[in-house]
């Protein structure tokens, strides 16, 4: 009997492999190939003559499709990077208080920090474009950042608040004892403490920020700040870049999230299960 | 809980003002304001292409009705959602079972699993592109490698293939955390009960239908939720995988369409705020069904 659902569990942790791996396993196998290779038939499974000439195109070359990966590549780890940090610092400010400090008002404060993340994502697309428009933040970096900060801020907020008042109240009472101002015990005794939630946060921001499609759609009108997610979306609309070029970017753009996913997984887990229930 | 001392009237009460007022100020100028805009500005006339901006009433809902892309986008995206919503949640209880008592190299498994949600959906399209891909795909090179169907599978020819084909790529993408919030909730269930429901004779499936299912439907409820929010606004796959054709076109991709294409804004809004009344009945209608407080 127990053995019997011992095979079945093997059986269904094969699945759930095959199941994650297959696409990222055929768009890796893909933008090894020559566009001929992957093109033929009968469909080839592996790459017989592995190459490295769609990713030395895309890094190296200095044709249009070149130019455009690397500077959206260049943009989307700026944005990426600059919201987080906003994002945490912010998060972590607003979480302490709302964890920590009595003070009038906080309830009906945090409760509408939270409610916003109710409303799905796009409601606010097109009033959030017609605010940028009118600051002449379209097409900026900041503007950019901004709204992603806001989308991000409430559950970076929540996670954070529940990670502090996790924490015992004891550690800081201590602190206060000792003669410390609330900011000192803030940066001395719980920010060490709440490190690991810290990167939770700082970590899932990354990811969602680096998922962003429609909003940099919208927001960004050119090169200057438009994130690889645009120009890959763009580059395959026009269907005349190879195949196998198309999927050597696919690539790229995977590799930061991928890495964060199977380096940091425990981080992303605690943080998502933190957030989501409650 | 900080105890309101003497420090409060020191001059300390201002302290967590400044510390959330950044954050607040974020929500109010970038999430509520314009949430509130959209409210009142779907009822105006705000286009572009023919100012200037007037009130009303309903006149946006009214010629949104009237326009077929719509109702039809309408329609893709109740089959988007019921699509994405049952398979992720059958899916994620799934691998939550698969998943619930601890075996050697669970947690490898675990980040494996939740590596398709952490990628960026549009960049998922394009590897799903290469899948059903009618020349080098694999669904398409297995299909004719096994001799079936000559042209096999395609994206565009028939709505129904079209949309389950573009949904199973969402689903891809949030199943991990549907099953994680399941798994996070079977972690929960004594395994006592387990043990006594074998000493009664309780076969595996039966256990699964009386212990697991009734006891993880907290988790259950808000993998649905989350399955449910994601679905009703798809935009990333549809758009890359079937482009601006209308056989799948989602509402989000036909609200983009019409406000940013199109520059009527007004009826963008009016779109935009049936989208989000819709999500919150839907949302609020999985919660009272299916969430059950559990108490262990």
């Amino acid at each position: 009997m127990r053995r019997r659902a011992g095979r079945w569990r093997w059986v269904g942790v094969g699945l759930i492999l095959l199941w994650s791996l297959v696409p990222i396993y055929w768009a890796l196998k893909s933008s090894f190939q020559t566009e001929a290779d992957a093109r033929a038939t009968p469909v080839r499974y592996v790459p017989t003559n592995p190459t490295l000439q769609n990713f030395r195109t895309l890094l190296a070359g200095d044709s249009d499709v070149s130019d455009q990966i690397r500077r959206s590549a260049v943009n989307i780890v700026v944005e990426c990077t600059l919201a987080t940090v906003v994002t945490v610092v912010l998060a972590t400010l607003a979480a302490f208080a709302f964890a920590r400090m009595r003070f009038r008002g906080s309830r009906i404060l945090f409760y509408s920090v939270l409610a916003t993340m109710a409303f799905p994502a796009y409601t606010t697309l097109i009033p959030l474009y017609r605010i940028m428009s009118s600051f002449e933040l379209v097409n900026t970096y900041t503007g950019i950042v901004l709204v992603y900060v806001s989308g991000f801020l409430p559950l970076a907020t929540w996670v954070l608040h529940n990670y502090f008042a996790g924490l015992p109240a004891s550690i800081e009472e201590a602190g206060r004892v000792d003669g410390a101002t609330r900011l000192q015990v803030l940066w001395y005794l719980v920010l060490p403490l709440a490190r690991p939630g810290i990167i939770s946060t700082a970590l899932i921001t990354f990811l969602f920020a680096w998922a962003q499609f429609l909003f940099p759609l919208v927001l960004s009108s050119d090169l200057s700040t438009q994130p690889l997610t645009v120009v890959i979306a763009s580059l395959q609309g026009r269907h005349v870049v190879p195949f196998t070029l198309l999927n050597a970017a696919g690539v790229l753009a995977i590799v930061v999230p991928a890495f964060i996913a199977l380096a940091f997984n425990r981080y992303i887990v605690n943080g998502l299960l933190a957030g989501s229930t409650k | 809980m900080t105890v309101p001392g003497p420090g409060r009237r020191r001059g300390v009460g201002l302290l967590p003002y400044a510390l959330v007022s950044p954050v607040v100020l974020f929500i109010i100028g970038l999430a509520l304001v314009p949430a509130v805009f959209t409210v009142v500005q779907s009822f105006y006339r705000v286009d572009a292409l023919d100012p200037p901006t007037r009130f009303d009433g309903f006149g946006n809902f009214v010629r949104l009705a009237h326009d077929k892309a719509v109702v039809g986008s309408i329609g893709n995206t109740a089959l988007y959602v019921l699509v994405g919503t049952v398979l992720s949640t059958v899916l994620g209880i799934a691998a939550a079972v698969v998943l619930h008592k601890p075996f050697r190299g669970r947690s490898v498994v675990i980040a494996v699993l939740i590596l398709p949600w952490a990628l960026p959906g549009v960049v998922e399209g394009i590897l799903w592109t290469g899948i059903y891909d009618p020349n080098a795909g694999l669904v398409n090179g297995v299909l004719s490698s096994l001799h079936l169907g000559g042209s096999g599978v395609l994206l565009g020819e028939n709505r129904l293939v079209t949309i389950a084909l573009i949904e199973l790529v969402q689903v891809w993408q949030i199943m991990p955390l549907s099953a994680l919030l399941v798994l996070a909730a079977l972690q929960l269930i004594p395994d006592e009960l387990y043990e006594a429901a074998e000493i009664d004779g309780c076969g595996a499936w039966s256990a699964f239908l009386h212990i697991t299912l009734p006891l993880a439907r907290p988790g259950i409820a808000v993998a649905m939720v989350q399955a449910l929010i994601m679905t009703l606004n798809v935009f990333d796959q549809p758009y890359v995988l079937n482009g601006a054709a209308s056989t799948g076109a989602s509402i989000t991709e036909q609200t983009y369409f019409i406000s940013f294409q199109d520059l009527d804004f007004g009826q963008g809004y009016a779109l935009s705020l049936s989208v989000t009344i819709a999500t919150l009945l839907i949302s609020l209608i999985v919660v009272k069904f299916v969430y059950r407080r559990v108490d262990l």
